[in-house]
Order: structure tokens, then C-alpha cells, then sequence
């Protein structure tokens, strides 16, 4: 550390902000130290956060962080930012959305101790949580219940339930259960200025929570998927569904490991599905084939989960980076392919009789089941996913790089076939990063089926080196070019549907030429004072003008395409 | 595949954090190093797995904070200057190794070596460790101990016991005793009941008794590596010279030392004889019947994996074995153990910096083991026996805590 280097500090609450803040959380939970605020500050999956940490830009850094332990006191903090007028973003485990965007000193409000389940209903089937607690935690609970939740994400622990209300809640097997937005019964929020709301019946006298709707207009529709900019997740009600595998999971067969033997392929080999799933696995000869198979399994009826991987399985199949570059290359996995994720939750019989469609389906669509006969070392090699579809157990080994960014357009099926040409057209352009989703299979993208078949989200994404700087603009340039791609071709809208975020808002005619001018009315109603999570998913006039140029240039760009004007 | 496998062509004492550039600053903030692996998760309350964020609830106490840490302190986005508190903040972990064990599984990179190795860079810089662990490095130059006791004790718990001096004659089993239970009276049971094991079972063993030196690993995890090598090589020498064909200690801190630290050292010469922890020898003198318990007691009890013989060195199952052989054993597993076992609290100089932390941290795992049902807690490490011993005995409820050999002892009649 001898060579001097350009330090990178950050800006400090006033004094007295510092000193109501400490007065309301105690002295044990602020924090303003330079080394903490540093772990509050970058993001992982998104390449302009790590741009900014290469240029060293100090606004990536909040000034303190605070940790309230009850609702009172978070609703304490908030109050206090609305008086001194200091920006504040709620904060989980930081994923995504983390850091500050402006330039204003912020304040991190951690949620990690509000970490209780409060109760399971197993009357009325639905758990209440506090804000940091995870699928993990929920499942294990619920499971001892004959319930669960209907889906867990593959970053069982990582995803808090009220993260995934503020962004988003994709399952594997949102084929039956749909998206996690669709599974919330009510929430509790701390808005903006201070004031709680409640949605569902729980807000009625004496109700109950038991039903999502309130007594007339509710305003749940309006913070869903809000990235906190209407106020912040304190309680969470979520639906529960039947549970038939059993109180827990059984010990897996191959014992643990150490850490001296981590990576022994002995952890490969993990066990057959759990009693009542079984996961099959199809391989067709191209993408047309893959999706008009995927469409009848969606209208068939059956199955509770239905995907297709690409080459992602490479990253989530292998235990090291080696093998996950070896297997891209020589594309063991196959390019064209999809899971279907049976059960048996109405009878003992329901899986045999699935499978027998499934296999009709296949058979019609020119694909093959992989077996015993056909490719065993490829369907050895999927084992992860056996239990993985339902709580993460061994999957989710990515490579050493980082996920930049990602096309993540919903729709039809039949879109998959636009995203993915032009995702090999932008490959072509760009050149590839590293290993991508292509890794060597040219143009497959992931396909998730969700609710049923009705629309399915199709992803992309870049895994540049994080140490590369110029490598990590070039795939943000992906990312811009994507976006430009979605509004050309008509596809869903990027970052999902139910996401609504500027500068998607006003990219899409759908919602209304002026829909992010709207929404800015609405933040305004909501946040008097412009201190809710400034710069997500609703940006002021002031905050669109410090955005960067060149993304400003790519919003206009898609706005023309769509025959809207410039926004400025 | 290697556990050290960033830079292969170092050896592990010789990395800085240069050597994980890219592994810091791809830190997926996936918070795998908090949580209990997925799929082991039982309940909402012992669904976490890093003592430290557990009770402070921030970042920098985490695997993954310490890894933006590492990369902001690399980049010098700050100095110790700007950022004092960050020796508190790397020296407030046990070094169980939990964070490091679920990212290996999934992001395949190495929290825990870069927190050692951040220690190491602020030991460097005369930053670190912890005032409290100044006395114990001084103690280990000067004693070969961490305990500043004279070398003339380090032999008393042997006294009347019929076992060879190693410096003398040579032994087929070295019994390498470590530090903790030679200087501590209130463990010497642990080191008399190896030692009677070991003889009960017709095993030749021999001791170094005064000539014994520290292992290194008190320094080594606190970062001291210079005092850490030198140390090793010492007894690298001294143990190949008793001509000892087997070496066996119960300590899990000597253990992980021997058989993977010091091979982790450049130019020092290879241990010629093969390590085992005692748990792992005793098992096999049981499976080759020169252990035979015989003596029931009924006891219902639960194991506590210490860190550095599980997690690191992957011994799970040998006292687990041991244990179900003894007749009245009833063996009931507490949520987290194994890879995903909650420490005690007391390693990597937690327990001389932390003292509070260190209990509240054994608090927490005495009640998951309460939860069990059990009435004891059994152990093989003289640290985790110090740091659950001491929050017991504050807790006055009931729960026991034994070293494995003294249920051994009991079990085999020799007691």
C-alpha cells in the first residue's frame, strides 16, 4: 500500500441529523465509519456500479448507515430524513439497487434486524414476515406446517421477501404459483413521510389477513415492485400453498463437505429428486421445436414449473470455473432444451400420469427425453436442479466474473425467437465477453414459463471480468442495445413487466406516452420531500438531469422508435 | 482441486491481497457467507451461519463486506487513517471458515483467505492485530507458547504417567499435546485421558514434554506470519527428528496446522510422519478392537463440531462414530452442524480481543443445543471447551459439557 492512490471519501450527515438519528436507533446501531459505509456502496450485478468504483466517484458512497429494530423506528428515521431533507434507501442484503445515485449525503436504513417470522396462519394459509427474512427461513418453517410457499428463487437465503415485493419474485416453479407479486396477501409500509399503510383486508376493522384487496381502492398496486420509492416493506403477508414433501430434507447422500474437499466431485453427485417431485428433462433439435413444445406442456395443464436453461445449466451444473468454460465450449449441455417440474401434490398418481403427457408432447415436438438411454452423463450432470427447482442445494456455481447485465424482455413464447436472433446479432456486434449466455450456443436464451403459459420472461446476460473497465462498458453497451432491441421489436418490457422503472417507464407507449410523467405526480403525492430511494424507479426532473448523456440519448432513442417524443 | 487453488504457484503464507484482486472484486453479494446453506436451513432461528453479523447486524462484520473492504484498502479508496475501525472489524471473526465454505460452494472464491490475508497486511503495516494479542505473539517469541508460561511446565500433566520423552527414545506415536491443555490445569483432563486412551489401546507413544514448541496457529490466524513460519519450520525439524512414524494431538488448531498449514509454507521441508487428530486414531483403534467400550452410562447428548477439525479439515464422522459406540449413548444432532456448524466463538483471537462476543456467541450455541433436548454437549478442542465451559458455567442450567475422551474414559472403564 506504499503507491499513493486516489482515495474516495464520503460525505457526512450534518450533526444534527447524526445526533436525532442516534437518539431514535442508539448509538450501537449508526454507523458513519468510512470502512462501513464501503460495504454499502457497490452493487454486484450491475456493471455501472463497478464503473463508478474504477472512476472512483465518491457518490456511489452513503454517508451512514442505521439499523432500526422495530416499525416505531423506522418510522422515527424516516420522519427525521423528511425533516432535514436527507435522502435515505432502505436496504436488505444489496443486490441490486444499493448504492446512492446522487450526490446528496444519503442514509442506509438496514432492515437486518427486523428478522422474525411473526406467524403462520395455517387456517388461512399465509405467513407474516418481517423485512429481512428469507425463502430459507420461511420454508423451513412453513414445511413443518404441510406448507410452503409455492416457489423459492435459486438464492434461497440471499432473496428477502420484501426485496423481492420491491423488484420483482421469479421462481422456478411460477409455471402453477405464479410470480411472487401474485402470492402476497398484504403488506405493511412505512411510507415516504412517515405514515404507515396498510393494504388488504388486514386494514378493515377486526378483517383479518386473509384477502388482498381493502375496502375500495387499494393501494397495493402502486408499491408493488416499487424498488422502495413509495415507502418501505415493514411487514409482509405472503399466500402459502400445500406442501407433500415431507417436515424437512433429508441429509444429502454424498455427506458434506470441507473445506479441504469442496470441490471433490463426490458434492457432484447430488440425490434424486425429493419423495413427490420428479424432474424431466427434454432435448429438441432447435429452438422452434423447444418453444412449441414448452407452449402445449403450458396449455396441457400439468406440471408445476416449466423452464428452459440454455447454456446457464454450464455455470449451474458446474463446481468449478474450468469445467464451466470446458462444458460452454464443447456444449455438453444441450442448446435446446427445457425442464418440467412434476408433482404429486393432488395424488399419488398425478406424476406417472403427467409424465405420459409430457412425454406425448415431447415425442411430438421431434425432442427427447433424456435417460438412462439417451445422453445419462448429460442428465447426471443436471442433478443439481432435482432438488435446486425447489430449494437451492447445490446449484448457483457461476464463474469468477460478474453479472453485468441482462436482457430480460417478457411476452409470448414465439418472442423467444426475436430475442434470441437478436441477441446473436448483438454478439456479432459487441463480440462475446468472456463466457456468455451464448457460451457457444450461439443464441439460446433462458425461458422461463410463468403462470400457466400466459407470458414468459426470456434472459440474457453478460458475465464480463470486474477488474476490466473497458470490458465492463462493453457490456453495458449490450445492455443499452438491448434495451433499444425490446422497444424495436415491440418485445415486453425490459427488467419484466413488473418492474416499472425509469427509464423504462418511458420507453413504452403501453402504459401512455406521459406514464413516467404520471408517476412523478404520484412520487410527489407520496414523497413530498424527494427522499424515498432518489434515482430508482421514479426520478424528479432534478435527478433526470444529472443523469448520464449517453443514457439519456438511448431513452430518446427508443422513444422515437415508438413514434413519442424526446423526453429532456 | 485445491483448497488453495487462487495463484497456485504461491504457497498460502506467501499471498497478499494483490494475489485475490479478482476474487474481491467480483464479490457477488450473494450474503452466502451469513446464511446457512439452503438446504440445511431447519428453522427461521438458526438459519444463519457468521457469528460475527449475527450479533452486529452490519456489513464489515461479514465474509462479503470484508471483501469490499479488501478491495477499497487494495485500490486505496481509503487508509487506516481514514478508516481506524477496520482492525476491529477483521480481527471480530473466528475464522470458523462458514463464509468461505458456502462461497467455495458457490461463487468459488475465498472470504476467509483474504480476511487472513488482510490481517497479515495489517500486522505488516503495524496496525494490527488487536492490542490483545500483543502479549500473546510476545509470549510465543519468547516461550514458544501463547499462555507466558515457562517452558518447564509445559510437562506437568504428564508427571507419573509411563510415556516416553521423544527427545530420548523413539516412539512409534508422537503425541503432540499443544499448548492450551499443557498450560491450563482445568484441561489437563483432556491430555491425561488421550495419553491413558492411547496406552490403554498398547499404543507406543512419546511425548516432547519441555521441547514441545506452539504450533503457530494462534499467530497465524491473527496474522503474524513471519513468527507463524518461523515457528513451523522449528518443529517441522524437531518432530522429523524424533523419528515418530504417526503423530497424533487432540488440539483442532494443531491438527489444521500441521497437516495443512505447514505445507502451505514455502521452502520448509515436509512432516515425515502422518497426523492424525485423536479423534480420528481413536476411531481406529475401536474398528480395530483395541478399544473396546464396555462401561453403559445413559447419556443423551449432542456433538459440537469445532471449526478447525470440521469445517476445515472435514472430520465429521469419527466422533460421531466413537460416540454411538459407547452403550447408553443416545447422539441427537443440534440444526447447524458439520460444514454449516455454528462456532463456539472462541477462535482466531476472538476470545482474547472479544471476550463478550465470544460468550454471547456460545450462548447461542448452547441453546440450539438445549433445543435438542440433550443434557450435554461434547466437544474435541480445548478452545471450544474454554469459551462453552466458561458460558455454561454462567448459565448454571444443567447442560454438561465433556471432552470426548472423557466420555471415553467412562466408557471403556479406565476412568
Amino acid at each position: 500500500m506504499s503507491e499513493m492512490k486516489k482515495k474516495v471519501l464520503q460525505k457526512k450527515l450534518p450533526r444534527p441529523v447524526y445526533a436525532a438519528l442516534k437518539n431514535v436507533v442508539g448509538e450501537q446501531w449508526i454507523y458513519e465509519q468510512r470502512s462501513v459505509v464501503e460495504t454499502y456502496s457497490k452493487m454486484s450485478i450491475e456493471g455501472a456500479s463497478f464503473l463508478k468504483k474504477h472512476e472512483k466517484d465518491p457518490h456511489v458512497l452513503p454517508a451512514c448507515a442505521v439499523l432500526p429494530g422495530s416499525i416505531d423506528e423506522v418510522q422515527a428515521i424516516v420522519k427525521i430524513c423528511n425533516r432535514y431533507a436527507v435522502p435515505f434507501i432502505p436496504f436488505t442484503n444489496g443486490q441490486v439497487f444499493c448504492n446512492p445515485t446522487n450526490q446528496e449525503p444519503t442514509l442506509i436504513i438496514h432492515l437486518s434486524r427486523m428478522n422474525r417470522v411473526v406467524s403462520i396462519d395455517t387456517q388461512n394459509m399465509s405467513a407474516t414476515l418481517e423485512p429481512y427474512v428469507d425463502y430459507a427461513q420461511l420454508q423451513a418453517e412453513a414445511m413443518k406446517r404441510g406448507l410452503w410457499n409455492g416457489g423459492t428463487p435459486l438464492a434461497t437465503t440471499l432473496c428477502k421477501l420484501s426485496s423481492q415485493f420491491a423488484f420483482a419474485g421469479l421462481w422456478q416453479t411460477d409455471l402453477k404459483y405464479g410470480l411472487f407479486n401474485r402470492n402476497i396477501v398484504s403488506v405493511k409500509m412505512v411510507l415516504p413521510d412517515g405514515d404507515i399503510l396498510e393494504t388488504g383486508s388486514r386494514c378493515m376493522p377486526r378483517a383479518g389477513d386473509f384477502w388482498e384487496y381493502g375496502p375500495g381502492p387499494d393501494l397495493m398496486g402502486l408499491q408493488r415492485s416499487g424498488l422502495g420509492t413509495n415507502g418501505i416493506v415493514v411487514e409482509i403477508t405472503v399466500k402459502l400453498h400445500a406442501w407433500t414433501g415431507g417436515e424437512s430434507f433429508p441429509e444429502l447422500p454424498a455427506g458434506r463437505p470441507s473445506l479441504v474437499d469442496v470441490h471433490d466431485e463426490k458434492y457432484d453427485n447430488p440425490p434424486e429428486p425429493l419423495k413427490n417431485h420428479k424432474l424431466l428433462w427434454a432435448e429438441f433439435k432447435d429452438f422452434e421445436s423447444q418453444l412449441g413444445a414448452m407452449r402445449e406442456i403450458c396449455h396441457s395443464g400439468v406440471a408445476i414449473g416449466l423452464n428452459a436453461t440454455g447454456v446457464y445449466s454450464a455455470f449451474y451444473c458446474s463446481p468449478t470455473q474450468d469445467i464451466t468454460i470446458k462444458r460452454c465450449k464443447e456444449h455438453f449441455f444441450p442448446d435446446w432444451n427445457c425442464y418440467v417440474i412434476l408433482t404429486n401434490t393432488t395424488s399419488d398418481k398425478q406424476i406417472a400420469y403427467e409424465e405420459q403427457v409430457i412425454q406425448q408432447i415431447v415425442a411430438e415436438a421431434g425432442g427427447t427425453l433424456l435417460s438412462s438411454e439417451h445422453k445419462p452423463e448429460v442428465l447426471e450432470a443436471l442433478r443439481p436442479w432435482n432438488y435446486d427447482c425447489i430449494r437451492h442445494v447445490h446449484g448457483y456455481r457461476m464463474n469468477r466474473k460478474f453479472y453485468a447485465n441482462a436482457w430480460l424482455p417478457v411476452g409470448p413464447l414465439d418472442s423467444a425467437l426475436t430475442v434470441s436472433r437478436e441477441w446473436k446479432k448483438a454478439l456479432d456486434m459487441f463480440g462475446e465477453l468472456d463466457i456468455t449466455d451464448r457460451g457457444g450456443a450461439d443464441d439460446t436464451p433462458f425461458v422461463y414459463a410463468l403462470q400457466r403459459g400466459h407470458f414468459c420472461l426470456f434472459e440474457t446476460d453478460n458475465y464480463p471480468d470486474p477488474v476490466l473497465p473497458d470490458e465492463i462498458r462493453r457490456a453495458m453497451g449490450f445492455g443499452i442495445y438491448g434495451a433499444a432491441v425490446v422497444a424495436k421489436n415491440n418485445l415486453g418490457p425490459q427488467l419484466m413487466a413488473f418492474v416499472n422503472v425509469e427509464p423504462f417507464t418511458s420507453m413504452f407507449p403501453e402504459a401512455g406516452p406521459n406514464a413516467h410523467l404520471f408517476m412523478r405526480k404520484i412520487r410527489k403525492v407520496f414523497d413530498p420531500n424527494s427522499v424515498a430511494a432518489p434515482g430508482r424507479q421514479v426520478f424528479t426532473e432534478e435527478e433526470w438531469q444529472q443523469f448520464p448523456s449517453d443514457v439519456k440519448d438511448a431513452v430518446n432513442k427508443m422513444r422515437e422508435l415508438n413514434g413519442m417524443a424526446a423526453v429532456h | 482441486m485445491s483448497y488453495y487453488d487462487i495463484k497456485p504457484e504461491k504457497k498460502f503464507f506467501e499471498k497478499e491481497l494483490a494475489d485475490y484482486r479478482d476474487s474481491i472484486w467480483g464479490c457477488a453479494r450473494c450474503n452466502w457467507c451469513q446464511n446457512h446453506w439452503g438446504w440445511n436451513v431447519k428453522s427461521a432461528e438458526y438459519s444463519e451461519v457468521c457469528p460475527a453479523f449475527h450479533e452486529y447486524r452490519i456489513f464489515p462484520y461479514s465474509g462479503m463486506g470484508k471483501m469490499h473492504i479488501a478491495r477499497a484498502l487494495l485500490e486505496g479508496d481509503f487508509d487506516y487513517e481514514d478508516a481506524p475501525e477496520v482492525v476491529k472489524f477483521i480481527y471480530t471473526c473466528t475464522t470458523c471458515g462458514a463464509c468461505e465454505m458456502n462461497c467455495q460452494r458457490l461463487q468459488d472464491k475465498e472470504p476467509l483467505q483474504v480476511n487472513e490475508t488482510l490481517r497479515a497486511q495489517l500486522v505488516r503495516d503495524g496496525v494490527g492485530p488487536m492490542p490483545e494479542h500483543k502479549a500473546l505473539i510476545k509470549s510465543v517469541k519468547n516461550y514458544d507458547n501463547p499462555w507466558m508460561q515457562p517452558r518447564t511446565q509445559r510437562d506437568r500433566w504428564a508427571k507419573k504417567l509411563p510415556i516416553k520423552d521423544a527427545n530420548k527414545d523413539r516412539a512409534e506415536v508422537l503425541f503432540f499435546v499443544g499448548c492450551t491443555s499443557a498450560f491450563d490445569n482445568t484441561l489437563w483432563h483432556i491430555t491425561q485421558n488421550t495419553a491413558h486412551i492411547l496406552l490403554h489401546a498398547g499404543v507406543d507413544i512419546g511425548i516432547l514434554g519441555k521441547e514441545e514448541l506452539c504450533c503457530g496457529s494462534p499467530v497465524a490466524r491473527i496474522g503474524d506470519r513471519d513468527t507463524f513460519m518461523s515457528l513451523a519450520k522449528r518443529n517441522i525439524e524437531r518432530l522429523n527428528d524424533t523419528g515418530a512414524s504417526e503423530i497424533v494431538t487432540f488440539c483442532p488448531g494443531c491438527y489444521r496446522s500441521l497437516t495443512h498449514d505447514y505445507p502451505q509454507i514455502s521452502n520448509a521441508p515436509s512432516l515425515r510422519a502422518k497426523v492424525y487428530h485423536s479423534s480420528q486414531y481413536f476411531d481406529r483403534l475401536v474398528a480395530e478392537k483395541r478399544l473396546v467400550f464396555t462401561n453403559s452410562e445413559p447419556l443423551r447428548a449432542t456433538w459440537h463440531d469445532p471449526c478447525h477439525l470440521g469445517r476445515h479439515c472435514g472430520i465429521y464422522e469419527e466422533p460421531r462414530r466413537l460416540l454411538r459406540a459407547m452403550p447408553g449413548m443416545e447422539l441427537v444432532e443440534m440444526e447447524r452442524i458439520k460444514d454449516q456448524s455454528w462456532c463456539c466463538g472462541g477462535g482466531g483471537g476472538v476470545r482474547t480481543a472479544f471476550r463478550d462476543f465470544a460468550q454471547k456467541t456460545a450462548v447461542k450455541r448452547i441453546g440450539e443445543a438445549k433445543k435438542t433436548g440433550a443434557s450435554a454437549i461434547v466437544t474435541a478442542c480445548p478452545f471450544c471447551e474454554q469459551n462453552l465451559g466458561e458460558a455454561i458455567d454462567k448459565m448454571s442450567d444443567g447442560m454438561k459439557l465433556y471432552d470426548l475422551t472423557q466420555l471415553m474414559v467412562r466408557a471403556l472403564g479406565i476412568g
